[in-house]
């Protein structure tokens, strides 16, 4: 029996797009389209067996993504708004030249400021200010107290009331809750100091190197299934100062479209050619390998290496990375993979072990595993992971181990006390709690928010959560009214994310009880209502949500 | 009772100002800046409206034949 592929879903009753070789257009991407024994006639009118699209759906079907688009009428009065809003600023400009842009004795030198970045800032940014750089003045624990500020002339310059408000925290990267002042960690934090001092005041190969790095490194390795590790002081600078040192012109580097800045800076450190790919799009990665290795460099010889750049969890997108197939893409042409788990580490997998522990796939197929210990383990720095002999080559050769003063001794123990805790080391189950009570609250929240009828993107394990808001006007009467009602979000806009897509960020943690999560959830729903957010055209499932 | 009904309009109103100053991103606009783009947009509504009345309602009564008699 021959069907044309249909528009509708059988399953589902709602609009769906067209998913057609794996791009999906308008609409969420919905993985039940193809029933077993069908052979269905595609696009271009050629029959294709359902062996082949059934391999290539079916381990779709575990993935639980969604980017769902919203309507017309939105995406218009997004893209009107923000030309009222250039309108006004370039009125603005004309008549009130600001001081900041005029510049003194600067004739015949190029202007200090580019255009459309300055004007951006000027005019946009400038006008909700009050919600980003907002000062904390306690442990940005499951609460937070932020300093209250006012501004007096829209945004030019702020001034402290001198008032505090204790907010619920849901901006931080508290993945695990270990963000505490008191407990284990913060003990042992202080007797290390005791024993080691405040800092190592040496890069790692002159005398920075003390015990607890060499503990930290074993430890590393052990966590995360892999033969050694390097650890480095600082998470940014891990990518940023390691990719030069694998990488050089000549080699390809395949990255994603929506990877962070940090890798984004390494790559163009490193010299090397850099193509992107469609996020988390496999199809289209395969597609950029075939063409690369078939065309080779410019100069008509074969690549040195191609690197498959990924991250684990995108901190923008709460998006989770399609590691199995990538994995079979790189065996198939023999890429290297680096994956980049510095979300995803401690907060994905049955064992906290992250996206490799998410999936059941072997941490040895991954070649470079990259990640920080910012998020999950409360700390700061980074690490690399791999083979014993790409370890003893960035020992040799990396910038960071070479230069940058290494890991403070409290920051180091901080780390060691939080890892054993989580693999269990310590004799408690309190790793193993803290884990499960994460995908608890990531799968609850989620839930709830599609109940509410909010757009979220990601995917549905995933403890970044960001909720799409649009317009840059409600990005900044969202975070205001949440922190009226003491709660304290993140918004994101341009240049972080795209420009018509300004959204909310929450970041979800062990640390929250459910009741702070009803008491978030409720709030949402009222400013939805007040502020316009629910945007979300999918049914919504009226049964109450089990926690 | 009046008041009551006063007071349930004005609230009607003041939320749909709300939306329209958030959708049109005045929500975070200078006050002189708003009084400009409402009448900026004001002006676009009357010339819709002049256009609608004097040339879209004479068209689509000719099309269904229907005479318009002042």
């Amino acid at each position: 029996m021959t069907v044309i592929k249909s528009k509708n879903n059988k399953n589902t009753g709602e609009k769906v797009g067209e998913k057609i070789n794996g791009f999906h257009k308008n609409g969420f991407v919905n993985h039940k389209l193809v029933s077993v024994d069908e052979t269905c006639i595609d696009k271009n009118g050629s029959i294709e067996s359902n062996q082949d699209i059934n391999n290539q759906y079916k381990r779709d079907e575990n993935f639980k993504e969604s980017f769902e688009q919203p309507t017309l009428i939105t995406a218009c009065l997004t893209y009107l708004g923000f030309y009222l809003l250039m309108i006004i600023g370039y009125i603005n400009q004309l008549f009130f030249v600001p001081k900041v842009a005029t510049e003194k004795n600067r004739d015949d030198y190029v202007p200090l400021f580019a255009a459309f970045e300055s004007f951006y800032l000027r005019y946009v940014y400038r006008r909700v200010k009050d919600c980003w750089n907002r000062p904390i003045c306690s442990c940005p624990a499951d609460t937070v107290t932020l300093k209250d500020r006012v501004t007096k002339d829209y945004g030019w310059t702020f001034e402290f009331t001198g008032t505090e408000t204790k907010c619920l925290n849901l901006g931080s990267y508290n993945y695990l809750g270990f963000a505490q002042n008191k407990g284990p960690c913060a003990d042992d934090a202080i007797e290390s100091i005791h024993k080691y001092g405040i800092a190592t005041y040496s890069p790692r190969r002159e005398l920075g190197t003390n015990a607890l790095h060499t503990e930290l490194e074993k430890l590393t390795a052990e966590f995360l299934g892999v033969e050694d590790a390097i650890v480095f002081g600082m998470g940014f600078a891990t990518n940023a100062l390691n990719l030069p040192s694998l990488l050089s012109p000549g080699c390809l580097v395949i990255s994603d479209e929506k990877n962070h800045a940090s890798i984004i800076l390494g790559l163009r450190l490193s010299g090397a050619t850099i193509k992107v790919y469609k996020h988390n799009n496999t199809h289209h990665l395969e597609k950029v390998i075939q063409q690369a290795i078939v065309n080779g460099q410019p100069n008509g010889k074969p690549w040195k290496k191609i690197l498959i750049i990924l991250e684990g969890v995108f901190s923008m997108e709460g998006s989770i990375v399609k590691l199995p197939e990538i994995i079979e893409i790189k065996k198939k042409y023999g890429a290297f993979i680096y994956l980049d788990e510095a979300h995803s580490i401690g907060a994905t997998g049955n064992h906290g072990r992250g996206v490799c522990d998410f999936y059941g796939i072997n941490p040895k197929d991954v070649d470079i595993l990259m990640g920080t210990f910012t998020k999950s383990f409360g700390s700061a720095g980074g690490y690399i992971g791999g083979s014993k002999s790409l370890i003893s080559f960035l020992r040799a050769n990396s910038h960071a181990h070479c230069y940058a003063s290494s890991m403070a001794p409290a920051v180091t123990q901080q780390i060691l006390t939080s890892m054993k805790i989580i693999m269990g080391l310590d004799g408690t189950n309190e790793g193993k709690k803290r884990i499960d009570q994460l995908a608890r609250n990531t799968r609850y929240f989620r839930k709830r928010l599609a109940q509410i009828g909010v757009i979220t993107y990601g995917h549905e394990d995933s403890p970044v959560v960001p909720m799409l808001v649009y317009l840059f006007s409600k990005i900044g009467a969202v975070v205001r009214t949440l922190t009226k009602r003491q709660i304290a979000v993140v918004g994101a806009g341009f240049p972080a994310t795209p420009i018509m897509e300004g959204r909310i960020r929450f970041c979800l943690s062990a640390a929250h009880t459910k009741e702070q999560l009803d008491y978030a959830l409720q709030v949402i729903d009222e400013i939805g209502d007040s502020l316009g957010l629910k945007y979300s055209r999918k049914p919504r499932d009226l049964n109450q949500i089990e926690y | 009772m009046i008041k009551s009904l006063l007071n349930a309009v004005l609230k009607f109103i003041n939320y749909w100002i709300y939306r329209y100053l958030l959708v049109t991103e005045l929500y975070m606009t200078e006050p002189w800046e708003r009084v400009t783009i409402h009448v900026f947009l004001f002006l676009i509504f009357l010339v819709q409206f002049a256009f609608n009345y004097s040339v879209l309602l004479p068209f689509t009564a000719r099309l269904f034949n229907f005479q318009i008699v002042t």
